[in-house]
């Protein structure tokens, strides 16, 4: 009984940060499938999204509102929207001047954006750990109470339902709205999609939009869930997340969701049953593995040769 | 990251007295170097202030042997690449005295240039034991040891009797050679360590350590490494109702770890120099420090003063600007400082230097525990 408890602690504990690898990662997988390149510079939107919210937070505080859910709200549509202009604009000024050239530029460009963005909010925002108020606090425990209780947390709930819908509702917008009929039409082929009258260049920024407006939403989930943000806290998630999108298949957005959660338990068991310092050899490895025997990622599409 | 080496040229009146007299006087260049940025630079904060004090009383004593001393202040982040591009610009830059660096990981790779050019370093901060083990004759420091600062924790928790106790640590040299010291000592005095592991320095979850650890049922958990990481445990592990206390060296003992664990902070250990800006043969100095809005209570202050101190008076005593001679003369000296009488061993520790426990609380304040 007290193993069984362990475990399915240690299996909350992955599916709540899988979770989150996977809302950042429909970030890099959604830009891949659409102009295949890599944004780099999408962990960093993640970070200004938490450190919106953080700002938005601490001015509300002041203002005197306490008030849960409004805070939450204004928080939440404040980090959305700097994160996702943040997003165009990264998109307008690094990145469209220089698609279509060879792979490596937009490459770069991304890299050198990713610390740009870190660097300015080094010098913005100060260097140290800044705290991240709790908000939501408090959770559900089960098991004896003299042995060990598996427990959890309202935020851990919030967090996994939180993923699931906005993976639900990203996914009936992709396959039911004009706009993502639109763009699986310019992934499918951007050239033909132009020809035939889509505004390839509008699609292309709702794209960076829709990832970016996700990653604020895990920047604030995970700055209340962690305890505290730093301006370097994006990279290391954005190399997470990433590796989340290759393992599920990057292109594929159920992949980005499944791969996440798959990193997320491999981590959290892996720190559980053997020792944390094996936790990212673990991961990796498995990244590794699963490329060798399906280089698409679980759920991607073989690339078909056009011709 | 930031690779701006930030300069600071001392402006202090009685330099500016000395120039107006028409002196063309020289000055001795003082390298200072520590984090000024990234996740740590609240202890540089605590080193440029001890350091920038001591400059500026001793220039207005009429400097040393008549010449006046000029701090340049160098940024490395704590990263050990940026420590090595740090210490080759002294070089450049023709300084010949280092008060520095922080992170014993930043201190080691730097001091092999300092050794090579000739140049004398003085930490005020950094702890790892293996710094003075590689025979250099450069090399000193102000502050302990990790292998006396691990025993000290350990023998206050064996003093508690604990039956299981955890020890933690982040894979630097820093952390885990202290977190080492400690399991040692432990296991000596017979408590069982039930659990030694590291984390990665820089990771933000730690929902699987938690959750280890409360299945590990242990009394005491002991962490090796700095703030940010411990500050998280700490909060995360209020958060999963696991209420064990926790210790820590020197590097998770400073405010920055209230604003992440908030409540959590309190009833944290911590192993710290003894808080010399208590002593009473420090006031003046303490009274200086706060006529300047500057706090000179954290561990690395007065430690820092104390190096600039010592370059200063070894100067005085060898009678000549010339490193090597300066190195022989601390080593035969004996020198009262604010953190005590100061003298080296061979190896350019210092004999003897006391660490206490301390009860960290949420407001940032501590007691010593006895």
């Amino acid at each position: 009984m007290q193993d069984l408890l362990y475990f399915i602690q240690q299996l909350i504990n992955g599916l709540t940060i899988g979770s989150t690898y996977a809302l950042i990662a429909i970030g890099y997988t959604m830009v891949y499938g659409i102009i295949g390149m890599i944004n780099f510079a999408h962990g960093e939107i993640y970070m200004i999204g938490a450190y919106t919210s953080l700002i938005a937070i601490t001015g509300l505080a002041a203002l005197g509102i306490a008030w849960l859910p409004l805070v939450l709200i204004v928080a939440l549509i404040c980090a959305m929207i700097v994160s996702s202009s943040m997003g165009w604009a990264v998109e307008r000024v690094a990145y469209r001047p220089v698609r279509g050239k060879h792979r490596l530029i937009p490459l770069i460009s991304a890299i050198g954006m990713s610390i740009f963005l870190q660097n300015y909010v080094h010098l913005a925002q100060g260097s140290r750990n800044i705290g991240f108020p709790a908000l939501i606090e408090g959770g559900f425990q089960f098991g004896a109470e003299d042995s060990f209780q598996t427990s959890v947390s309202y935020i851990q709930i919030m967090i996994f339902a939180t993923t699931l819908v906005c993976m639900t509702v990203l996914s009936l917008f992709i396959s039911r709205s004009r706009i993502g009929r639109a763009c699986r039409a310019v992934s499918q082929d951007l050239g033909m999609a132009n020809l035939l009258g889509i505004d390839t260049n509008r699609i292309i920024s709702a794209t960076f939009v829709i990832g970016a407006a996700l990653a604020a939403v895990a920047g604030l989930l995970l700055g209340m869930y962690y305890g505290s943000i730093d301006p370097l806290f994006g990279f290391i998630a954005g190399l997470k997340a990433f590796t989340a999108a290759v393992l599920g298949g990057i292109g594929s957005i159920p992949g980005a969701m499944l791969g996440g959660l798959i990193l997320g338990v491999a981590e959290s068991m892996t720190s559980g049953y053997l020792s944390g310092e094996y936790k990212d050899v673990v991961s990796f490895a498995l990244l590794i593995l699963i490329l060798l025997f399906k280089p698409t990622g679980l759920l991607g599409k073989p690339e078909v040769e056009k011709i | 990251m930031s690779t701006s080496v930030k300069k600071l040229v001392t402006a202090i009146g009685a330099s500016i007295a000395v120039m107006g007299a028409g002196h063309a006087a020289a000055e001795i260049k003082i390298g200072i170097a520590g984090p000024m940025t990234g996740p740590v630079a609240q202890y540089g904060d605590m080193q440029f202030s001890g350091a920038r004090m001591a400059i500026e009383q001793i220039n207005a004593d009429g400097g040393v042997m008549g010449e006046e001393l000029v701090g340049v202040e160098y940024d490395d982040v704590c990263d050990p690449k940026q420590a090595v591009t740090v210490a080759n610009n002294m070089v450049n830059d023709g300084v010949r005295f280092v008060v520095g660096h922080l992170c014993s990981s930043s201190t080691q790779p730097a001091s092999d240039i300092y050794e090579d050019e000739g140049i004398l370093m003085i930490t005020p901060a950094s702890t790892s034991p293996e710094i003075t083990q590689r025979g250099y004759e450069m090399v000193f420091r102000t502050i302990g040891l990790d292998s006396m600062q691990g025993p000290v924790a350990a023998n206050y928790l064996i003093s508690q009797e604990p039956e299981r106790v955890a020890v933690i640590h982040d894979k630097q040299q820093y952390g885990e050679g202290i977190a080492t010291a400690v399991r040692d000592t432990l296991e000596e005095g017979g408590v069982e360590v039930a659990m030694f592991e590291g984390i990665t320095a820089g990771d933000k979850d730690f929902s699987s350590l938690v959750t280890k650890l409360r299945q590990a049922d242990v009394d005491y958990v002991y962490y090796g490494g700095y703030h940010p990481e411990l500050g998280l445990i700490l909060r995360q592990a209020r958060q999963a109702d696991l209420d064990t206390t926790f210790m820590g060296p020197e590097g998770v003992g400073n405010k920055d770890i209230n604003t992440i664990a908030g409540e959590a902070a309190e009833g944290l250990l911590v192993t710290l120099p003894p808080s010399f800006d208590e002593k009473e043969e420090n006031q003046e100095l303490v009274e200086a420090f706060e006529e300047k809005g500057e706090d000179p209570s954290g561990p690395f202050v007065l430690t820092s003063y104390t190096a600039v101190q010592l370059i200063a008076e070894g100067i005085e005593a060898a009678g000549s600007k010339d490193p090597f001679e300066v190195a022989e003369a601390l080593r035969e000296g004996t020198f009262e400082t604010p953190i005590g009488t100061v003298e080296y061993d061979s190896k350019g520790d210092m004999e003897s230097f006391e660490f206490v426990v301390y009860e960290w609380h949420s407001d940032g304040s501590k007691t010593p525990v006895n």
